[in-house]
């Protein structure tokens, strides 16, 4: 793990140039890291979100060559590429430990499921964020013009690059069934995103939008990609139909609950963003306040200011009563496996993100 | 006319050194092309590695071979590229009653192509829809789902088969078009293109961002029609077709400083680009009626030459085409810094183009310079020689299958390849 993050850090220098630091490395160690790092001992080893494969590749190292010159710029591929490190923690590695787990607890034979957690998914999920990347059109007052551009390209090649990357990684599991469904996932996050951006656009001054939507929009956008994933590990295990469709709805439920819990709120650095997806359920300009108000004197957030007064507000209680029913959800699904150690890992996991 | 051969056939063969073998360059056109590997035609890439180097010929024989090298190669240029260089396609249909017209032969299959594409892209969001459909208006040439339904006949007709196509083979079909709409979509955020089939591009109405999301979206649902053939193999050969499309583009971005390096690497990024997708479709099709590896590289080593051909006088319009026949404005390759087969061969005759080439065309006035070196040289007509081998190969690869009107239509499609003009 600690050699591959250096690798990491080789071939993405701007992290350690720009010295941001994640919110666990200055919080204290919370549920969430234990959890995770049980549930690492039961899988065997620690769930690196991306393959050395993947990072040795001469596309990739390509990659870093062009991007090592947007260090400085403002190009959002930076954020993005930042991302890679501190969301790997949190979220693509989580999402891998989830399959591996759920493959675990559904009985034996997972080599290739671990295939499907370890090289396919992490760059399923890299490769969009890669393309969620904000292009704008660039004017000259945001630095050298062609820097910007190429931002741009690289952000498309790259994205399309870990795309094909795991689609390759997909073929080698032999399995067409596996391919349909991830296929379908990345579909689904197309749309997701498509409508993700469409309504901050659109809906972002009105009142925001139902639950019910924005349950479906979370769903394309985070939620298809594991719950389909967790299906197919059961696909590649060949579990039957009603195995296949239990660890479908703890994906889906798990990320749901995710999506909403406070704690993927504050484990996310691109923070903004995730108040406003909030802010549709809470009331958006009171979410924004609470922003302001936990800023530091030197303009940055004190995050447990923040956790305190988003907790206080009124709006965000429904917020939670709908993390504990996603999360009650993918507990219930998740009691039709056998008892078992990593059945335990996958219930802690799903309790724990309630724990505010 | 033998002095200036002399020396492009020389550089030719350092060039070719490093690809195939001297003994192959001789015998390219004429005496004993189906005893030996043809002239590009055994180029590896990746999926094959190791070529075997013979020694160069000597002196005398090289001299002997030239001489018949160089009048076969204006015999050639004579047959092939004399009337038929600027008639369009309609015309060259029916200047051969031999070979049937592959467009006419593959209009039964092809009918309800683009229908069948727009049910795949299934969308709840009524814009992304349209995003997505926006190319597949029925005014593309689909050339590459032609000729894959074509070979697909061809090679069920070789199998002992009625040439019916399979549902699998037909599918193929259709994700070879979405495939390569997909790369289109992406390319044109790449490179800031504005109009694309004499149509505003998707980046250039809607944006990038909707642009990346809507060929990814097309790939999703190409992946997915894959997938439901539900053979592994074929879904291994087209994937290398996703890899190749990205490495190609890299390729793209970079350049070589030595000449010799330089030209491979635009052949290779060629295949990557272009030929891959036809030669990895060509073979998937096969994969599907055939279980024989020989007959999948017949219709793999097809598909490849005939799609590296298709590239380059691809480039080659790009400075002879006005804009409104090509859908596109001309010299766009220059414009966006490439250097292809027509500038790389203008640059043995001037070596300024060299300087250019590195920087990309990106001073004032390069654009200008080059294209006029180029049409001061014979880049063109090189370029269109290069194709025409491309396609020999081709035609003696698609030769090896029986008899069939769709063997011949792909057989006459590579001379529409090497005529057309758009």
């Amino acid at each position: 793990m600690v050699i591959r993050r250096r690798l990491f850090l080789l071939a993405f220098p701007w992290s350690a140039i720009r010295g941001t630091r994640g919110l666990f490395s200055n919080s204290a160690p919370s549920n969430w890291t234990k959890v995770v790092s049980d549930a690492e001992k039961i899988v065997g080893y620690p769930t690196s979100f991306m393959s050395l494969r993947c990072l040795l590749s001469d596309e990739l190292s390509n990659v870093a060559l062009h991007v090592r010159k947007l260090v400085g710029t403002q190009h959002p591929l930076l954020n993005t590429a930042r991302g890679f490190v501190y969301d790997s923690r949190n979220n693509l590695q989580m999402r891998g430990l989830v399959v591996l787990l759920l493959s675990k607890a559904a009985g034996p034979s997972h080599t290739a499921s671990e295939l499907l957690a370890h090289d396919m998914h992490p760059q399923v999920l890299s490769g969009f964020l890669s393309h969620r990347v904000d292009l704008k059109e660039w004017t000259v007052s945001d630095g050298p013009l062609k820097d910007m551009q190429l931002g741009n390209k690289m952000a498309v090649l790259s994205g399309d690059f870990l795309l094909a990357n795991a689609c390759s990684a997909l073929a080698q599991l032999n399995n067409t069934k596996v391919v349909e469904l991830i296929s379908s996932a990345i579909g689904d996050l197309v749309q997701g995103i498509y409508y993700e951006n469409l309504s901050n656009t659109e809906n972002r001054r009105t009142n925001g939008i139902d639950v019910a939507s924005w349950e479906e929009q979370m769903f394309l956008s985070h939620g298809a990609l594991l719950a389909k994933s967790c299906q197919a590990a059961m696909e590649l295990a060949k579990h039957n139909k009603e195995m296949q469709m239990l660890a479908y709805k703890y994906g889906k439920h798990l990320s749901l609950s995710h999506k909403v819990s406070l704690s993927d709120l504050l484990t996310k650095h691109h923070l903004p963003q995730n108040l406003r997806n909030l802010g549709h359920l809470a009331d958006i300009h009171s979410l924004f306040s609470l922003l302001n108000k936990a800023k530091t004197s030197r303009n940055q957030l004190d995050y447990s200011k923040l956790l305190a007064a988003v907790k206080s507000e009124k709006g965000v209680s429904s917020a939670v009563d709908l993390c504990c029913y996603h999360s009650n959800k993918a507990l219930e699904a998740i009691q039709a496996f056998p008892s078992s150690e990593a059945r335990s890992a996958l219930e802690n996991i799903a309790s724990t993100i309630t724990k505010f | 006319m033998a002095a200036p051969w002399w020396r492009h056939c020389r550089r030719w063969s350092t060039v070719c050194m490093n690809m195939s073998s001297y003994e192959t360059v001789w015998h390219f056109n004429g005496r004993s092309v189906s005893s030996s590997a043809f002239l590009l035609g055994q180029v590896s890439w990746s999926s094959r590695p190791g070529n075997e180097r013979q020694p160069p010929a000597s002196p005398a024989q090289r001299n002997q071979r030239m001489s018949s090298f160089t009048s076969s190669i204006t015999r050639n240029k004579a047959q092939i590229l004399g009337p038929t260089l600027q008639s369009c396609w309609c015309r060259t249909i029916h200047s051969d009653a031999k070979h049937k017209d592959p467009f006419t032969l593959a209009q039964r299959d092809l009918k309800s192509l683009y229908d069948d594409i727009k049910k795949e892209l299934f969308v709840s969001r009524q814009e992304l829809k349209f995003l997505c459909d926006y190319y597949f208006d029925g005014k593309g040439k689909a050339i590459r789902p032609m000729i894959v339904v074509l070979m697909a006949r061809a090679l069920n007709i070789h199998s002992n088969r009625d040439g019916d196509l399979l549902p699998g083979q037909r599918a193929i079909a259709m994700i070879s078009e979405m495939i390569h709409t997909a790369s289109l979509v992406h390319d044109d955020v790449i490179d800031g293109s504005d109009r694309r089939r004499g149509k505003r591009t998707i980046n250039e109405v809607w944006g990038e961002k909707k642009a990346i999301l809507a060929g990814d979206f097309i790939l999703s649902a190409a992946s997915m029609a894959l997938a439901r053939i539900g053979n592994n193999m074929v879904v291994k050969v087209l994937c290398q077709v996703l890899e190749d499309l990205v490495r190609g583009e890299f390729m793209q971005l970079g350049s070589k400083e030595n000449e010799n390096e330089r030209f491979k690497h635009y052949l290779e990024k060629t295949f990557k680009k272009t030929a891959s997708l036809i030669a990895n479709s060509c073979k998937a099709v096969s994969i599907l009626v055939n279980s024989d590896p020989e007959v999948h590289e017949i219709a793999y080593q097809y598909g490849k030459n005939v799609g590296i051909a298709f590239q380059l006088v691809d480039d080659v319009l790009d400075f002879t085409s006005v804009a409104s026949q090509l859908g596109k404005p001309a010299a766009a390759d220059l414009k966006l810094g490439l250097a292809t087969g027509p500038v790389l061969f203008a640059c043995q005759q001037f070596p300024e183009l060299h300087a250019m080439i590195m920087r990309r065309f990106s001073c004032n006035g390069d654009v200008d310079q080059a294209w006029q070196y180029v049409l001061q040289s014979d880049g063109v007509q090189q370029t269109n020689y290069l194709a025409q081998h491309y396609c020999q190969e081709a035609i003696r690869q698609i030769s090896m299958l029986r008899p069939s009107p769709e063997r011949d239509a792909l057989i006459r499609l590579t001379e529409m390849v090497l005529t057309r003009d758009r």
